[in-house]
């Protein structure tokens, strides 16, 4: 079994160089030795953005994007499912940790200056990456339907209303009306389920990059 | 395990109980993503709900559950009526006004009539009727 595997490896190590790869860019990577564990943050707002695709991607087997059926749909999840609660609670509370980490990421990065040159784009992607993660974080709220999701949506999508000129033809753009329907719970569920992660993971994709790139920041 | 595990015996503990906790933590991961994947209970609700039509006093409405839906049972013009009573405009239980022989609704204040029908409020959707046989006198919810 284990020649077997052995043999395995070798054979897709032979073609694709892994192990050559994930030493210089996994185990054997270099970091700075007075790194701290805040340096941490940004890695674990990328695993609790994993656990939500994770997660995410299950309670879509039972979800339905509809007024009828979307409250309906998440209760069978919570009581019928096995498991299902236990997901949809994860997926709940994950999404406040990530926003969490981000917000904790964010900070450190302010504090400690590493914004500054040759790292000005990873705070500009950055940026973009916390307003996508609260966008997530906005359009999952009115998913389950309850008068709690609606009243937010609503008070949500007002906020917009604020901008001069173009506010109120943001606030109608943002609900697909007047008021919050079932194609605001249509809009919101394409932005949820594929929209903001499709461009968060093109986001995160070039701030990764960028931090290959230009190497982890030393402590001042 | 390599020569050098085999004289340091530290190295081939630390490894064990790494692994043992990575296999932990795998199946804490993997038990519940694999139930998941299993076929869902369904409602206990699929026993029909029975109610004796002599029950069923005018102006007065029963409120039972019948597949997981709370439904209320009540006459007009001695004729049944089963209705669905969430409201059909954000899903609120309407509550049967027996004074007005109403169904109010607490959330927005819509007002349906004892047919469902709307009265005033805002919603455009009637209250959804639900079907039901009767046998020997015996309303049947199924």
């Amino acid at each position: 079994m284990r020649k077997l595997a052995a043999n395995a490896w070798n054979w897709l190590d032979e073609r694709f160089h892994v192990q050559q790869e994930l030493e210089v860019n996994v185990t054997k990577k270099q970091v700075p030795r007075t790194l701290s564990w805040a340096g941490c943050f940004g890695g674990l707002a990328l695993l609790t953005f994993i656990v939500q695709l994770f997660t995410g991607t299950l309670l879509l087997m039972y979800y339905k994007p509809t007024p009828d059926a979307a409250w309906d749909s998440v209760m069978f999840i919570k009581s019928n499912v096995p498991m299902g609660w236990l997901v949809q609670r994860i997926h709940a509370v994950a999404a406040n940790v990530m926003i969490a980490l981000v917000l904790m990421h964010m900070a450190r990065v302010a504090y400690f200056k590493i914004y500054r040159k040759p790292r000005e784009l990873h705070w500009v992607s950055g940026v973009c990456l916390l307003a996508l993660t609260l966008g997530l974080a906005f359009s999952g709220y009115l998913l389950p339907w309850t008068q709690l999701s609606y009243w937010g949506a609503m008070v949500g999508t007002e906020i917009p209303g604020g901008v001069p000129f173009i506010g109120q033809a943001i606030v109608l753009w943002l609900r697909r009306g007047e008021s919050i329907t079932g194609e605001t719970l249509g809009f919101f569920f394409s932005m949820h389920v594929w929209i903001l992660p499709a461009t968060i993971i093109a986001f995160m994709g070039m701030h990764f990059v960028m931090i290959r790139r230009t190497g982890i920041s030393r402590p001042l | 395990m390599t020569s050098d595990d085999a004289r340091d015996p530290r190295r081939t503990f630390c490894k064990v109980c790494l692994g043992g906790m990575g296999l932990c933590s795998a199946a804490a991961v993997g038990y519940p993503v694999v139930a998941f994947l299993g076929f869902p209970r369904r409602l206990s609700g699929d026993k029909p709900v029975e109610v004796p039509l002599a029950e069923l006093l005018p102006g007065q409405a029963q409120y039972v559950s019948a597949q997981g839906k709370t439904v209320a049972v009540l006459t007009v013009g001695g004729e049944p009526v089963v209705l669905n009573v969430s409201c059909t405009h954000l899903g609120c239980t309407v509550i049967w006004d027996t004074a007005d022989h109403v169904f109010r609704c607490p959330c927005h204040g819509a007002i349906f009539d004892a047919e469902g029908q709307v009265v005033s409020g805002p919603v455009s959707q009637p209250l959804k009727t639900v079907p039901f046989t009767v046998e020997d006198d015996v309303l049947i919810v199924s």
